[in-house]
Formats: structure tokens, C-alpha cells, sequence
């Protein structure tokens, strides 16, 4: 099985939002929302040592994905070549998965009211053709494939050239999306934009943690009741109710 | 028919009397309840059974792996199941408006919240008395009950608070209203109240199909009627009021015998309501 992922160089992107504009256009977004953005850092440093780079957001089709445990209802799953996917059909627009996300790479669609986020345009890998903002990217700064496969690009930058992860030491979920460059350039968009911790909503806090386990103890306590009450009447015979 | 006085508490029977009550039915559920009851029964069957499959998330599940895995392949997809549950949730609630725009009147009327909805405080000692029957503390004779015993009425109240709430959050799901802090909570709100409903179930179910005592009961929710003698030992202050209602029916076909003329015909008196339905 292939395990998909995604390389950004920051070298080569010049910030032109080709790619956000062909996303946009292949999957509708509406206006206002993004599967994918181009932002850049603050400037840092003092004239003439200024830095800043670029960072290309998108969702990481994370190794352990915190989204995929918080959806209830199995809208959001991980597909077997890593590729997290969501199941609109079963989207009930909780909102859980958008906590979830240390990447903040999701949204709700206004217009359905259902979760979207990049899926590496699975259905294009499905007839054959790269994902849109691959191909459009005008300075080839995106390179996506199968980590699996030694020949690939992917393959080349994330272990000969040193393409990174946006990892922290505490928030570790195994993103796919990687980015090549200089360490000073990654180390300030880890900087700008960190992965955040994964969070749950107070309501699937309460969910989780007192009210599944206070149903399920009720749940349980009335069905013995109901079964020491049953082995009662079979030990003690069925009278019938008219004594 | 003699037109003896009604007696005040359940007296003691001769074999006799109760084999005589014993063959004789009497009405006690009218039969768009005994079809709303089995209906509602059934979607409750296949609402639980697929809701349980529904949470797959290993944060909120309640179902194992293996129970989900087997609905999901009967249904094909998840989808289809989501889709089935909302289908049969939607058409429940349809039916419930049904019966709630045209019943209630009959359902809702001072009379019958007096005697069949609201505890009074016999209903308070039935409670008492039950529970400690149940824990082995106490043989004494329970209190003498209207057409719903206490515990009846108890599941009925936790279910006219929950099923609203279930109904009001499914769709609030199904059409993901509000945004989704409140579809967020309408899930757990769903999540609970069914839970809260399921547990009333498993007392209901038992105590219908399985409890030696109450065979008639369940039988009651197939034929609509129950014996007598089941209303004078279970029920005896609804037996009071089929009594009541006989006797007064009796005594204005007497009258009508001795002066048919004078008599209004039988239906338009109030007294010749169908046993059973007080309301």
C-alpha cells in the first residue's frame, strides 16, 4: 500500500496562490474559506538582517490523525495509504474534528454545513492525475507521491534532501505534508504557526469522560437488577398472578 | 346484573368470584395505542440498533467493534445506515404529530391527567411498598392503583421529558440547525436521553414480557383487553370506575325498559362512555 505525501518547497514558492485559486476551483470552496492558503511569517530580525518565509497550510494527512478519534460518527477515517478522508454523507457537523485539528486545516461548508478539508484530491489519484494544487503550482515548488517508493520525488526530498515535518517536540501526529528549505525558513514558520494540542469540546468532554461512562453504569446496574429479579422468579417458580 | 355498592378497597374474593372475574374481559387499551405502542416499539428496535453502530469513535462508543462492523456490512455502508436511522427517526416523529394533533384532546383532558397521569398518594406508598417487596423487607398487600401503577407512571414521565429531546436533537442532527456548538451538544443531548430511556426500557420490557404478575398486562397491549380479576387485584381504583360506569350503564337501560319513551337513546348519555376509557 502507498503512503502518500506531499513536498513544499520553500525555496521555489513565490506565494503567487495558484494553488489556492485551483483548489478553490476543483472542489468549490466557497469564497472566504480554503482546503489550502499561502501565508507568510511575520519579518523578523533588524534591518538589513530581516527573515521571513512562506507557509503553505493544508491538511497533513497525519500517521495519528486526532481528528479521526474525535469524529462520533466514523465521517472522518484514515484510509489505508494514509490519505485522511471524510465521508460527507456521514458528516453531521458536530464540529469535533475542527477542535481536533493541531492544524486548524478544516472548515465547515456554509453551504452544507459539513465539514471539508484537502484530501490530496483522492478522487484525481483515482483516475491517475496529480492533486490540483500540484499541478498548477507555477515554480514546481510542490511535489506529491508515494513515501513507499524509493524512485519517487517525495521519496528523494524527505530523506536525501532533508524535507521537514511541522513537528513540535510536544505535538507529534505525524504529518505527511513536509516542507524543504532552509532550517532558518521551517524554523520560523514552526515559529508563526505551531501545531497546537489537539482539543475537545466541552460537549464531547462531558461525552466522553462523565456521560458515557454515567449511561453505561445505569445502563448496566438496571440490567442486573433485571437479572437477579429474573433468577429470583425462575429459583422461586412463576406463580401465576392470581396467587 | 346485581347493582351492588362498589366496595372502597379490594375485599377478599371466594374462588367463585374471582374464577367469574377471571373469564370476564374488560377494555383497556383503545386500539390506535395498542398500533402506536407496537410501532413505536419497532422503531425503537431499529433506531437502537443502528444509533449503537452509529458512534464508531473509540472516545464515545458504546457498542464493540465487532456489533458495528456487522451493522455497517448489513447495511452495505455507513451511509445507508445513517440514512435509514434518520428515514425511521423522521417518520416517528410524523406519526407522533399525528397522534399529538388528534389525540390531545382525549389525552390531554383534566380528567385524565388526574387519574392516569398525576401520582397521588397511594402512588407514593405503591412506591415504598414495591421496593421493599422487591428487596424481601415486607410481604404487606400494595396499594390499591388507578389504570397505570406508580412505576408505570414514572417511566411515562421520564419519557414525555426524553422523547421530546430526542426528537428535537435528532433533527437538529439530521439537518445540523444552529451551528456546531449546538449540534456538538445536541449529539451527547441525543446520546443521554436515550440512554435515560433505555434504561426505563429494560424495567418495561421485563416487566411486561417476562414478570409472571403482569402476563395480562402484555397480553392487554395485543387484545386491548385484560380480566377482571387481573383490574381488581393490579388496578382496583380503575376497576372502581369500570364498575361505576357499568352499573350506571345498567341502570339507564333499566329505566329505559320501564319507560322506553321517556329515555334518550343509548350513546348520548355521558354514562355510556366504553368501559376503559375514562377520558
Amino acid at each position: 500500500m502507498a503512503r502518500y505525501a506531499m513536498v513544499t518547497d520553500l525555496r521555489k514558492c513565490v506565494a503567487c496562490q495558484a494553488c489556492t485559486v485551483a483548489c478553490n476551483a476543483e472542489w468549490d470552496v466557497p469564497a472566504g474559506y480554503a482546503r489550502t492558503r499561502v501565508r507568510t511569517t511575520p519579518i523578523t530580525g533588524t534591518f538589513p538582517h530581516l527573515a521571513s518565509s512562506i507557509y503553505v497550510a493544508q491538511c497533513n494527512q497525519c500517521d495519528r490523525p486526532p481528528c479521526v478519534e474525535a469524529c462520533p460518527s466514523g465521517a472522518t477515517s484514515q484510509h489505508d495509504n494514509g490519505i485522511v478522508g471524510v465521508d460527507k454523507s456521514l458528516c453531521i457537523g458536530c464540529g469535533f474534528c475542527l477542535e481536533a485539528c493541531p492544524y486548524d486545516a478544516r472548515y465547515i461548508n456554509p453551504a452544507t454545513k459539513k465539514v471539508d478539508k484537502c484530501d490530496f484530491c483522492v478522487s484525481r489519484l483515482e483516475r491517475g492525475a496529480e492533486p490540483a494544487c500540484v499541478i498548477t503550482c507555477t515554480a514546481h515548488a510542490k511535489y506529491f507521491g508515494d513515501l513507499e517508493d524509493r524512485q519517487s520525488d517525495v521519496f528523494k526530498m524527505v530523506y536525501a534532501h532533508g524535507a521537514r515535518r511541522l513537528e513540535t517536540s510536544t505535538i507529534r501526529v505525524g504529518p505527511n505534508v513536509y516542507y524543504a528549505g532552509e532550517h532558518a525558513s521551517t524554523d520560523l514558520v514552526l515559529a508563526a504557526f505551531p501545531p497546537r494540542p489537539p482539543r475537545l469540546l466541552a460537549a464531547g468532554q462531558a461525552w466522553s469522560r462523565v456521560l458515557r461512562p454515567l449511561v453505561l453504569a445505569a445502563a448496566g446496574a438496571t440490567f442486573l437488577g433485571q437479572a437477579v429479579a429474573f433468577f429470583n422468579q425462575l429459583r422461586n417458580g412463576e406463580k401465576d398472578f392470581e396467587d | 346484573m346485581r347493582t351492588d355498592a362498589i366496595p372502597v378497597d379490594p375485599l377478599p374474593l371466594t374462588a367463585e368470584q374471582a374464577e367469574s372475574m377471571l373469564q370476564r374481559q374488560v377494555k383497556k387499551h383503545h386500539i390506535a395505542i395498542i398500533l402506536l405502542h407496537w410501532f413505536n416499539a419497532i422503531v425503537w428496535f431499529f433506531e437502537l440498533l443502528t444509533g449503537l453502530a452509529l458512534i464508531s469513535s473509540p472516545l464515545f462508543r458504546v457498542a464493540p467493534r465487532w456489533y458495528i462492523s456487522i451493522v455497517d456490512g448489513v447495511f452495505g455502508t455507513r451511509a445507508n445506515m445513517l440514512q435509514f436511522h434518520v428515514a425511521l427517526g423522521l417518520l416517528w416523529i410524523g406519526v407522533y404529530l399525528v397522534y399529538a394533533i388528534f389525540g390531545f384532546r382525549t389525552y390531554l383532558s383534566k380528567e385524565v391527567i388526574r387519574n392516569e397521569i398525576a401520582l397521588d398518594l397511594d402512588d407514593y406508598r405503591w412506591l415504598v411498598v414495591r421496593t421493599r417487596r422487591i428487596l424481601g423487607l415486607t410481604r404487606e398487600a400494595l396499594p390499591p392503583q388507578g389504570i397505570y401503577n406508580a412505576g408505570q407512571k414514572l417511566f411515562a414521565f421520564m419519557v414525555y421529558a426524553m422523547i421530546p429531546l430526542v426528537m428535537v436533537t435528532g433533527v437538529v442532527m439530521a439537518f445540523r440547525l444552529f451551528g456546531t456548538q449546538v449540534v456538538g451538544w445536541a449529539v451527547v443531548l441525543h446520546f443521554c436521553a436515550v440512554g435515560a430511556v433505555v434504561c426505563g426500557l429494560l424495567v418495561h420490557v421485563y416487566m411486561g414480557a417476562v414478570f409472571p404478575e403482569e402476563k395480562p398486562a402484555f397480553f392487554s397491549m395485543i387484545t386491548g383487553t385484560v380480566n377482571e380479576l387481573y383490574a381488581y387485584r393490579h388496578h382496583f381504583k380503575w376497576w372502581t370506575v369500570i364498575k361505576a360506569e357499568e352499573q350506571a350503564w345498567n341502570q339507564q337501560h333499566a329505566n329505559e325498559a320501564v319507560a322506553p319513551a321517556e329515555t334518550a337513546r343509548p350513546g348520548s348519555s355521558s354514562a355510556d362512555r366504553e368501559p376503559g376509557c375514562p377520558g
